[in-house]
């Protein structure tokens, strides 16, 4: 079974394109340990274009973080600026790379969004 | 603080509170501290000589971030016959730096023991006004042989403060001393680093990049001379305005604030000490009063705001595409999701209010380059707006909790749990909208349609927003109109009952542009009428209400920056007199004040109390009332935009005398305003 992490790259790799990191340049390493084993996931980000690698490379900003907890973040599960603040996620070289990346997790699976009185009633 | 024996310094959002003699000693009534990221790092800071407290003779806070205490040993009774001056001198800048001086008047060669008692709670500070009795994590104190470490650790969260002494100092896990001789006119003197770090494992410190400049004093000072040159000069006969300008200038200076990573550049935070972080609206409200002085805090504030706009539902911090934020924390409370600031997206005026902030800023700037940047955020603005905030589908902004624990009941600038009822007092059911936000939403769309005529190539989408900011001035003026008292109501129930009290929001109105020209006459008398108008500025809530009261925080007080706003709306709809009026009244108000205008004052009428009472607040300076002068200034020389040229047409009370405002910076280079006081307000007091 293929595990919602590489869902998220293999799904940010085919979008090729992500009109919210239009404005965005560079290139992130997520370096997910357990163990002695580290998988690594290489982001590269060209004005919104995106191409995802396995691969372990010099990146302008690497986050570290346990491969449960970044398939939660990934799932809307867990926050990711949270999760940082906590010290669970690790980043060094340029923040604002992940928090316009971050922007692209999904929401908690349990968030209704807005409780819009009429289309309850339209129902 | 509401306590004035309190000193606090500043930089970005270091700051350290503490008493008169420097000492800090933290209690739930008395949130002294070193603070930094939202956190604590010192709780408990006490100077002894001889096992003796120090007593203040004087302190200075030379700049707002370094002070400077001079303390004798002993009881005040003592003073006179004091053989020893100590002096402390501190700075945050980075880190927080103490150079401790001590003089030895005495014929005799003395020995001292001199002690520094330190240690840190780590309360987030939304703990500070509480007893802090069950941390989730872990205090330490390690004493090594050349510095004190304090920690605290919860999890992978691990805070530390690590204090070093350039003297020699022996070290316990309480603090650290020295013994010394001091020969008869003999100094000593050492410097004390404080640092604080909060570095997950393995990462970097969460701060980097987080200051605005480097934390050197030299580098400071600097900083701040720079900002102050490159500001337009006031120059007035009117000798408190032109010191309230420049205590104006100052503290906008030490409110910028620069969120994670930004390279240097910076916003406004929202207030001192508690606020100092960015808030969605405190932010684009301040950006509004200043631009015509300081445009650089309006350029950084979108790109912030639009780089953190929400893309996804979440519950828990409210947040929506499109949404702009409402306010972000670094702290444990926010880090272990005990609160929802990472960042929280609780208010429905942020939204359309950056549209407005980007719109305003081109005006000023000609900076098309960031209308384009913008182009995609303002969209999802707009969108949001018209969808995920119009909860009846009724073409009206609503709000109604999601997070129903830690979220914000009243969404709205007035954000207390009170602010918002009917005039037999009752509080309405949710959700609730209130008058304010509907004029910002019609600005918004009026001026979105600019930007996309103009710079985004789009009429179509100009047409459409003209045609939806029409039908909501339309329908808003159907279903607002309060017709048996001449004014809007403050907000809406969801069955469409108002809220029919008299309240300042009405002036936030005249300023987006939402009131009918022939219903403008009567919203200015409301304003500057005996209900409303105190003689110092206008009431949140008019004298007479159920709810009003005088120090009721957002149901009778006078905000200064409420009344920015106000006075820009009267001018909008020509009603330059009573603008002038409220500008005279504010700004009177702030000779009271040494030209720092709080955060609110009392509703009293000006007659009775002969001064404004100051409400018993936890911040100042607070970026919106610090903005206050500039707008009001602008207001009242009637600075506006125009066709790519800078409009001046003053309108000042005879009492302003002259006023020249030189170098405005803008599209048109830099120019002058000159005005001179012609205007006889008879109304003044009130």
């Amino acid at each position: 079974m293929v595990d919602a992490t590489t869902r998220f790259f293999e799904e940010m790799d085919r979008r090729g394109y992500e009109p919210l990191l239009a404005k965005t340049a560079g290139t992130m390493r997520f370096d997910l340990h357990e163990g002695a084993h580290t998988t690594h996931w290489l982001l590269e980000i060209d004005r919104g274009k995106l191409r995802v690698r396995q691969q372990d490379q010099e990146a302008d900003t690497v986050v570290g973080a346990d491969p449960r907890l970044f398939g939660e973040l990934v799932s809307g599960e867990e926050n990711a600026i949270a999760a940082l603040l906590r010290g669970d996620m690790t980043v060094t070289g340029d923040l604002r790379l992940v928090l316009q990346v971050e922007r692209l997790f999904p929401g908690p699976p349990d968030s209704q969004g807005p409780h819009h009185a009429f289309r309850e009633e339209a129902r | 603080m509401a306590d004035t024996n309190t000193i606090r310094i500043l930089d970005g959002n270091t700051f350290v509170v503490s008493e008169d003699t420097g000492d800090i000693e933290a209690t739930p009534t008395e949130p002294t501290g070193l603070f930094s990221i939202d956190t604590r790092f010192l709780s408990k800071w006490v100077l002894t000589v001889n096992g003796e407290r120090l007593n203040a003779l004087s302190y200075d806070d030379l700049q707002y971030y370094e002070a400077r205490f001079f303390l004798v040993p002993g009881l005040a009774t003592h003073y006179v016959d004091a053989k020893l001056s100590i002096i402390r001198e501190r700075a945050v800048g980075g880190s927080f730096r103490e150079r401790l001086t001590i003089l030895n008047h005495d014929e005799k060669p003395v020995e001292l023991e001199i002690r520094m008692d330190a240690a840190s709670d780590f309360a987030d500070l939304f703990e500070v006004k509480d007893e802090i009795l069950n941390k989730k994590g872990e205090i330490y104190s390690q004493a090594e042989p050349d510095k004190l470490r304090l920690g605290y650790r919860r999890g992978n969260f691990k805070r530390e403060t690590v204090i070093s002494s350039s003297e020699p100092a022996r070290y316990d896990r309480n603090g650290f001393a020295y013994s010394i001789r001091l020969e008869p006119n003999e100094q000593w003197d050492t410097a004390i680093d404080v640092q604080t770090f909060a570095v997950g494992p393995g990462g970097r410190d969460l701060r980097m990049g987080l200051r605005a400049h480097g934390g050197e004093r030299s580098a400071l000072q600097h900083d701040l001379e720079e900002w102050i040159r490159r500001a337009p000069k006031v120059n007035t006969e009117h000798v408190e305005l032109g010191s309230t300008y420049r205590r104006s200038l100052i503290d906008l200076a030490a409110l910028r604030f620069s969120p994670l990573s930004l390279g240097g550049q910076t916003l406004p935070a929202a207030g001192l000490p508690w606020f100092m972080t960015m808030f969605g609206r405190d932010s684009i409200l301040t950006c509004l009063q200043v631009l015509p002085f300081t445009p650089d805090l309006s350029k950084t504030t979108l790109r912030v705001l639009g780089a953190l706009q929400g893309t996804r539902f979440d519950d828990f911090r409210e947040e929506d595409p499109g949404r702009i934020l409402h306010e972000m924390r670094y702290g444990e409370t926010a880090a272990f999701e005990e609160q929802p600031h990472s960042p929280y997206y609780g208010s429905v005026d942020a939204t359309p209010l950056f549209v407005v902030l980007l719109d305003e800023y081109e005006k000023w700037t000609g900076d098309a380059a960031l209308v384009k940047e913008l182009e995609q955020e303002c969209r999802a603005a707009l969108r949001w707006m018209d969808t995920y905030a119009d909860l009846l589908g009724n073409g009206y902004i609503w709000y109604e909790r999601r997070n129903t624990d830690t979220g914000l009941e009243n969404q709205c600038w007035k954000d207390s749990w009170d602010s918002i009822s009917y005039a037999d007092g009752t509080l309405p059911p949710f959700p609730r909208a209130t008058c304010e936000v509907q004029g910002y939403a019609y600005d918004a769309k009026m001026r979105a349609a600019r930007l996309a005529r103009e710079f985004w190539g789009d009429p179509a989408y100009a047409e459409q927003l003209e045609r939806e900011a029409a039908a909501l001035k339309e329908r808003f003026n159907r279903d607002w109109w309060v017709a048996d008292h001449g004014y809007y109501a403050l907000a809406l129930d969801p069955d469409g009952r108002q809220c029919d009290v008299l309240s300042s929001n009405i002036g936030h109105l005249l300023w987006s542009g939402i009131v009918d020209d022939d219903r403008a006459g009567q919203i200015a008398e409301h304003l500057v009428g005996p209900r409303l108008w105190s003689g110092w500025g206008v009431r949140t809530l008019a004298e007479g209400e159920i709810r009003y009261n005088p120090i009721g925080y957002h149901n009778g007080t006078i905000w200064p920056f409420d009344n920015s706003f106000i006075a820009w709306g009267l001018r909008r709809y020509g009603f330059a007199e009573e603008a002038a009026q409220v500008a005279s009244g504010i700004l009177d108000a702030a000779r009271y004040f040494d030209g720092r205008l709080p955060e609110a004052f009392g509703g009293y009428q000006r007659e009775l109390t002969k001064f404004p009472v100051e409400y018993p607040t936890a911040c100042s300076p607070q970026a919106w009332s610090t903005g206050t002068p500039l707008l009001l200034l602008r207001t009242m020389l009637g600075l506006e935009p125009h066709e790519g040229h800078l409009a001046v047409d003053p309108r000042l009370p005879i009492g302003m005398g002259r006023i020249e405002v030189l170098d405005i910076p803008g599209r048109w280079g830099r120019v002058d305003a000159f005005a001179r006081g012609r205007l006889e307000l008879d109304k003044l007091d009130g």
